[in-house]
């Protein structure tokens, strides 16, 4: 329900934009299969504020190189709120099951920078 | 385009620039090789879209900063520098890891926007071209906003509120106080950058008072506003480590700030009459002055931006973002800066080198600490909606909450700066 219903706002503010300023439309041709690393790049940017100097001990642990499995299970549990941290779970509330696969697979696939 | 006119713009690049009027590059319809993007300021805004845009189009987009600066001290924990907790070094930076990642920056500053022929006109007349521009200059002070102020006063009553001598200078006046003296804070109407970051300084003032052993000095805050951000968690902070130090007034308290005399430290008040040992006087604000005099910003004094892309809605060529645009929900911070300038990153791309597009999405999150371990937070996701930058979900810190959530916090936020100044310089 949560998917379709982003897939298709996405879709009305890709069509708005598209008529209002012919701005690029937004790309979500790999939701659907695999996952897809341009938009766990993309995504992940978001995590780099604060996790990119990160270590495993520090508070805001490193996520490099981290499992799919651990991402997702951990992301998860922040969306659902049975993690704490009101900072990862509001970064959490608004992504979509692909979005964290994305995420997920671009974190296992990526060294820390 | 020939390999005998790229070895050309290679040297016309590294050349003084100083020495040239005429375009560094020539313009693209003539046969640029590159895309240009080119960033004005080199703070969380220009620093990250500069560093994303050369790394994620690896060479594809030529991408030069315009900064004056050679180092960047960051307004972000120089309160805690003014407290003790963290020296000058640590919180300025240079752009030698910038240079690296694949940005000319050119250490000057940009004087003028030539919109029609898409150039930025540089202090010492060269001009460089542009196929997008992002534009990130912070604010300006309005100095006339506090009756008695000025540019000439801040060297007596320090703003602070751009970071480096002005926080030297500020630092210099607190260590300098004694056992009674009085602070005045005057602090800014609202919009502002960092909205908590007013009365994190007024905490940090008090963990110095306390830390030195005053018993009878005292700290008013003038507030030209009725309530400000965080402010039961300030209140309750100030009443646990410092009680009786810190005195806030709202205009109802103080019937509005009449003046202030640089040679004499008197602040006047409608009501009363404050002799200031040490004045912080935080004036209102206005968009960095080559913003506005491209025609960027509204009446607000702050730059229209579209919530989808960061653009100006002013140029369709140039896109606004940091402390100077006008953000719809977000509080204007160095992590709005840095969140603004990756959607505005991922849109030059797009534009220029055909990269995917995605939807915009921005978040933010601000600690302010209280006392030693005792830090509070605020913060949020946000995405485009009803024209504006909209707020989708927020969090603030609770009362009561247990000291050991506060030290948490507070690890969370050296973290974070780490984090951050790595994602702006390298
Ligand atoms: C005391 C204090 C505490 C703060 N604490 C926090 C915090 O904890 N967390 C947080 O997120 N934010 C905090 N902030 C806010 C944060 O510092 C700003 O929001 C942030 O710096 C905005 O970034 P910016 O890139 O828009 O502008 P700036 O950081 O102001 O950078 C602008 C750059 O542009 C350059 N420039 C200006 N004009 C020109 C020109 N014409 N040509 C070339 N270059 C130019 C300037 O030299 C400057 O380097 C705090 C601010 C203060 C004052």
């Amino acid at each position: 329900m949560i998917v379709w219903y982003r897939i298709c706002r996405f879709s009305m503010v890709a069509i708005t934009v598209m008529i209002a300023t012919a701005a690029p439309v937004w790309d979500r041709s790999g939701a659907a299969g695999a996952p897809d690393m341009e938009l766990g790049r993309y995504l992940a940017t978001e995590c780099m504020t604060c996790h990119q100097s990160g270590t495993a001990t520090s508070s805001v642990p490193n996520i490099f190189g981290l499992t799919e499995t651990r991402v997702t299970e951990v992301m998860k549990a922040y969306r659902d709120k049975t993690r704490p941290n009101p900072v990862m779970q509001s970064v959490a509330s608004r992504l979509t099951d692909e979005e964290i696969a994305a995420l997920a697979y671009y974190f296992s696939k990526s060294k820390k920078p | 385009m020939t390999d005998l006119t790229r070895r050309k713009f290679t040297v016309l690049a590294g050349a003084s620039l100083a020495a040239l009027s005429t375009p560094l590059f020539a313009p693209r319809a003539l046969g640029q090789a590159k895309p240009r993007l080119v960033v004005i300021g080199g703070g969380p805004g220009g620093g990250t879209v500069a560093r994303y845009v050369a790394k994620d189009s690896a060479g594809a987009i030529d991408v030069t900063l315009i900064e004056p600066l050679k180092t960047y001290t960051t307004c972000f924990f120089s309160n805690l520098y003014v407290a003790g907790f963290r020296d000058f070094k640590s919180i300025t930076h240079n752009y030698d890891k910038v240079k690296k990642g694949g940005v000319k920056v050119v250490h000057e500053m940009a004087a003028s926007i030539d919109r029609d022929k898409k150039q930025v006109v540089l202090a010492g007349g060269a001009r460089v071209p542009y196929d997008r521009l992002v534009i990130a200059p912070g604010i300006d002070i309005k100095f006339d906003s506090v009756p008695g102020y000025s540019e000439a006063a801040a060297q007596v009553m320090p703003h602070a509120w751009k970071a480096g001598a002005q926080t030297q200078l500020l630092l210099k006046k607190l260590n300098a106080l004694k056992d009674g003296d009085t602070i005045v804070m005057i602090t800014p109407p609202n919009p502002y950058r960092c909205p908590p970051g007013p009365y994190e300084r007024a905490s940090m003032f008090a963990h110095v008072l306390k830390k030195k052993g005053h018993k009878k000095s005292k700290i008013v805050i003038l507030d030209p506003k009725p309530a400000f951000s965080k402010q039961a968690l300030f209140m309750e902070g100030w009443e646990k480590h410092y009680p009786g130090m810190i005195e806030w007034q709202d205009p109802k308290m103080h019937g509005g700030i009449k003046s202030v005399d640089p040679k004499t430290g008197e602040i006047k008040t409608d009501l009363a009459s404050y002799k200031a040992a040490l004045a912080n006087v935080i004036p209102a604000q206005t968009a960095g002055k080559i913003a506005r005099d491209a025609g960027l910003a509204d009446q607000s004094g702050f730059c229209p931006i579209d919530p989808e892309n960061m653009k100006s809605k002013m140029d369709a060529n140039i896109f606004v973002i940091g402390d100077a645009c006008i953000p719809g929900d977000m509080p204007k911070s160095a992590f709005s800066a840095n969140s603004q300038a990756k959607v505005a990153a991922m849109v030059v791309r797009s534009e220029l080198v055909k990269s995917r597009a995605f939807p915009a999405r921005y978040s933010n999150t601000c600690w302010s600490l209280i006392e030693t371990d005792d830090a509070v937070k605020i913060g949020g996701t946000y995405e485009p909606g009803e024209g504006k930058i909209k707020q989708a979900s927020t969090f603030v810190s609770q009362k009561g909450e247990a000291a050991d959530l506060h030290k948490q916090n507070y690890k969370e936020s050296v973290d974070w700066y780490a984090g951050i100044v790595a994602d702006i310089f390298g």
